[in-house]
Parts: structure tokens; C-alpha cells; sequence
């Protein structure tokens, strides 16, 4: 079970920044003026330690 | 005038990170594992800017400026790439440390000898790995050229200049090792953050007042230049999608990246480090900010110019000081990066080609004397080839972007399927190269999708295909 929850948690901002990326490949809406594919790419790289985090805690290793 | 301060500001700037990051080694008692692996001994800091040299090479500086300037979105790929790798790194980097550090293996060679009992195996992985890292560090020296032609605006030798520099870090390496190139990547990194905000957040404020202003000047100027193209159009989203996969898969693959992740003192070090570095990639925003200010200020370049945009921005508005830094940075980001290639280099044709196959120097101290003659003659080999055949020496950078992570499945199913056999791995890696590096030498990408991409495909479905059949083989 636990197993399935890490492979969830890698496999979710792995996908968002390769296969997801051809449906929010727009300009609008801007976020903070940047464009929406930018700000999309930006928003994942900025949460995925969240992601790694979280899988850490699930092994015990911190 | 102004040339003499700016080329004055980078030779000094260079010449004092190689003096520190000697200085700093002095101490240290050489042997192979010390040399080459570092002593496996790296805490946090040195394996952070280790594992992060990949991002911040010379291509920072030019070819992804230069590519935000020509293409625009595409280019967005070099944020996604790595943490698409740092995600996978989580999980396979501690696991390559604890084989590596449990056989005391020094190259990236030695774990395909360990992991599938050939010697064969590992000497296709060698020879293709070194075929694959001279080219690369014949890039920098084109790109040191190109920075000291812009810090001499135009009146110093930048030839001469490129090639006494990689002379300097040539017996740099030979003097400190592994342990050398990661002091002088942390001073490197400190540089590559100065500069950057400077051209990536006081040009864009300077000349459009903020960033949303930039962006919509750029949505008058240039509407396509923010998304990606069609489905399958050149450089549209399905090469955005195969690239990432490409990239983000064989991100660890090289083997200066193999040797940095030995050189690691346990692993949850590389555990951390993997959820960090993503943030640090995002200093890469401010890189796609000055390639997109170099659009709106100097319109209209094309060809090679578009990789010196942002540079030629500075030079033109700044002053020579500040360029002076700015083109020491981009010239230690060619130097340094090319230390830990022509190191691992060096190491493999010491220790796999030499050594394993030929018996060759193996005790430590014959091994440390070949290893530091090897930096030199692939060093100087590196050199020979980029005074003789500079242009075309492009093309064989195909081999490096497309070959490398060629060796990905092998690692990945190394990790996860025991009896995976030498055959099995070798037909494959010689396959993903057979498909990959035709397509690519054509510069063909059918349906937009990045050769290497197809070539690592049919790799993957010969690896996959025969551990399945090994494992239903067995009686488990």
C-alpha cells in the first residue's frame, strides 16, 4: 500500500512537467504576468521537494 | 581600454578560483579512490554543486539564452528535464552508491562489469562514454572563444586565449583530482548566481520596468514565441514531451555524474540533494529572462549571433567591469564542468580500458600515475581536435546528448531485476544507439519526437522484454 502512495507521489509532478505539458500549452490566463505554460512548468519544479519530501517521510528517512 | 578591464577582471577571477580550489587540496594524500571518487567522503555542499554542474555549464550561458532568443518555449524544457531527473535520482542514487561503495567501484564502466558479470559490457559502456565526453569539452573551448572575443570587445586573441585557459585547467586536474573541481565548483556556482541576477533580473527591470511588462511586449512583438508549436511540428510539443523524458531519464548518466554520485559519504546526502536541487534549477528562469530582454533590445540576430545576444547586450549598455565578471563566469562554467569530464575520462581508459582489459597499472599507485598521464593526453587530445576539425565537431555532440542515456535501462533494470544478462543490456544499448544516432546525425525527428527519444524506446523494449523473460523463466 505504501508502495503504491511513493509511486503516486513521484509519478504525479513527473508526468505534469513531461506528458501534461501539450494541454496547458497557452498563453492565457497570465499568472503574476507570466504566461500559463511558463507558469505551469515553474509551479511544478517549485512544489516537486514537497513531492520528494513526502516520499522521504513515507521511507523513514527523515 | 575597456577591454583591459574586462579581460584583466576575468583572467583574475579565473586565475583566483584555480588558486583557491588548489590551495584547498593541498593537504589531501592522494590515491586512486581519493582522485577519482573523492574518497567517497563528499557531504552536502561539494555533492550540491556536483550533482548540479550538469545545469550550469557554458550552455547556460549561450545556447540557452541564445535558444530563448530563437525559439522561445521550447527551450522551458531545460527547467522540467532536471527535475524530472532529481525525482528519479531519489530513488536510483542511493541505490547506485551502496553497490558502488559495497565493490569499491571507481567509474561508471566498473558497475556495468559489477552489475552483469562482463568485462565486454563494460568496455562498449567505456568507449562509448569517452567518444562521447571529448566532443563535449571541445564545446566549451568554441564557447570560451566566444567569451573572450566579447570581454575583448573584439582586439584580444581569443584563440590563444581559449587555449592557454584549458591548458591552466588541464593541470589543474592533474594536480587536484575530483576534490579540486568541486571547491572550484562551489566559487563557480556563487559566480553563476551573481551574474544571473544581474542579467536576468537587473536588465529586464532596467529596460521593460517588470516582468509582466517584458512578457506582454513580447506577446505584441512575438505571439507564437511563448507556447510551444503543434503536436508534431519541429521543436513543438512532442519533441517538448520526448526531450523531457530523454533528458530527465539519462540525466545522471554521464559519467562524471556516475563519479559524482560514488563520491557521495552515504546516501541520504544524494536523498536530500534530490529534493532540493529542483529549486535550484529554477535560478535557470533568470537565464530565459535575459535571452528574452536580448529579443526586445537587439531584435533581428540570426545564425550563431543569437547565442551571444545577452553578452553583447551587457557589453553595449554595462560597464566593462561588469562584462568582466559576467564573461568570467561563462568562462569558469566552460573550465570547471570540463574538469570533471576530462577526469572521468581519464579514469575510464585508466582503470577499464588499461587496467581490466589489457592488466595494465593496477596497483594504487601505478593507477594514480596513469589516471593523472591520461587528464593530459585527453586533454591535449581534446585540444588537437578542436584546432583541426572545429566546425564538424559539432555534429559529434549528437553522440553525447543521444548516446549517453543510452545506458539508462541498463541502470534502471539493473536496480530492479537481478539475473538481467550482459547480452540482454549490451543489445540494447547498441540498438537505442543504431536508431538514435542515424536519425540524428540527419538531423531527422520523425513526428517532432527527439531521435534519441525512439532510439531509447526500442532499447528499453529489448531490456524490458528480456529480464520479463528471465524472470518467468525462473522459478522465482
Amino acid at each position: 500500500m505504501l508502495g503504491r502512495v511513493r509511486f503516486i507521489l513521484a509519478a504525479v509532478p513527473m508526468m505534469a512537467l513531461s506528458v501534461a505539458v501539450p494541454f496547458v500549452n497557452r498563453v492565457e490566463p497570465r499568472i503574476f504576468g507570466f504566461p500559463f505554460l511558463l507558469a505551469w512548468i515553474v509551479f511544478w519544479v517549485l512544489v516537486t521537494p514537497l513531492f520528494i519530501w513526502s516520499i522521504g517521510r513515507i521511507e523513514r528517512r527523515w | 581600454m575597456n577591454a583591459l578591464i574586462a579581460i584583466g577582471t576575468t583572467v583574475i577571477v579565473v586565475l583566483a578560483t584555480i588558486v583557491f580550489a588548489t590551495i584547498s587540496v593541498r593537504r589531501v594524500r592522494m590515491s586512486p579512490q581519493e582522485y577519482i571518487v573523492g574518497g567517497r567522503g563528499f557531504g552536502a555542499v561539494f555533492l550540491w554543486v556536483l550533482l548540479a554542474g550538469e545545469i550550469y555549464t557554458s550552455f547556460t550561458f549561450l545556447g540557452a539564452a541564445g535558444w530563448t532568443y530563437a525559439f522561445g518555449a521550447p527551450t522551458f524544457y531545460i527547467l522540467a528535464y532536471g527535475t524530472f531527473g532529481y525525482i528519479l535520482g531519489y530513488f536510483l542514487l542511493p541505490w547506485i552508491w551502496a553497490f558502488a561503495k559495497e565493490r569499491g567501484l571507481l567509474t561508471a564502466p566498473d558497475f556495468f562489469a559489477a552489475r552483469f558479470g562482463s568485462k565486454w559490457i563494460a568496455t562498449l559502456v567505456a568507449v562509448v562514454q569517452v567518444a562521447a565526453v571529448v566532443p563535449y569539452m571541445t564545446l566549451q573551448l568554441s564557447a570560451i572563444q566566444i567569451f573572450l572575443n566579447i570581454a575583448g570587445y573584439g582586439h584580444v586573441n581569443a584563440h590563444l586565449g581559449a587555449i592557454v585557459s584549458f591548458a591552466a585547467i588541464i593541470a589543474f586536474v592533474f594536480v587536484t583530482g575530483l576534490r579540486g573541481t568541486a571547491w572550484a565548483s562551489i566559487v563557480k556556482d556563487a559566480l553563476v548566481i551573481g551574474a544571473l541576477l544581474f542579467v536576468g533580473v537587473a536588465i529586464p527591470l532596467h529596460f521593460f520596468g517588470s516582468f509582466g511588462t517584458m512578457f506582454d511586449q513580447l506577446l505584441r512583438a512575438h505571439p507564437d514565441h511563448l507556447v510551444l508549436g503543434s503536436l508534431t511540428a519541429p521543436k513543438g510539443s512532442l519533441w517538448y514531451v520526448s526531450t523531457v523524458l530523454l533528458t530527465g531519464i539519462g540525466f545522471f548518466m554521464g559519467p562524471h555524474s556516475m563519479a559524482a554520485i560514488y563520491s557521495a559519504k552515504d546516501a541520504n546526502v544524494l536523498r536530500r540533494n534530490a529534493m532540493y536541487l529542483p529549486l535550484y534549477q529554477l535560478v535557470l528562469l533568470l537565464v530565459f529572462f535575459a535571452g528574452f530582454s536580448a529579443l526586445l533590445i537587439a531584435p533581428g540576430l540570426h545564425g550563431t549571433q543569437v547565442d551571444r545576444s545577452f553578452l553583447d547586450v551587457v557589453s553595449r549598455y554595462y560597464p566593462a567591469w561588469i562584462l568582466g565578471f559576467v564573461v568570467a563566469t561563462g568562462t569558469l562554467c566552460a573550465l570547471i564542468p570540463s574538469t570533471a569530464l576530462v577526469l572521468s575520462a581519464a579514469s575510464i581508459v585508466a582503470k577499464n580500458i588499461l587496467g581490466d582489459l589489457f592488466g595494465l597499472a593496477l596497483d594504487d599507485a601505478a593507477r594514480l600515475r596513469v589516471t593523472r598521464a591520461m587528464v593530459i593526453v585527453i586533454g591535449l587530445f581534446a585540444l588537437g581536435l578542436w584546432l583541426t576539425y572545429r566546425t564538424t565537431i559539432v555534429a559529434l555532440l549528437l553522440l553525447y546528448y543521444n548516446g549517453v542515456t543510452q545506458f539508462a535501462p541498463a541502470v534502471i533494470i539493473g536496480a530492479l531485476q537481478p539475473r538481467t544478462s550482459a547480452w540482454a543490456v549490451g543489445a540494447g544499448i547498441v540498438a537505442g544507439l543504431a536508431v538514435a544516432l542515424p536519425l540524428a546525425f540527419a538531423g531527422l525527428a520523425p513526428y517532432g519526437i527527439n531521435p534519441g527519444f525512439l532510439g531509447l524506446i526500442v532499447n528499453a523494449l529489448i531490456v524490458g522484454a528480456s529480464a520479463w523473460i528471465t524472470r518467468s523463466a525462473s522459478p522465482a
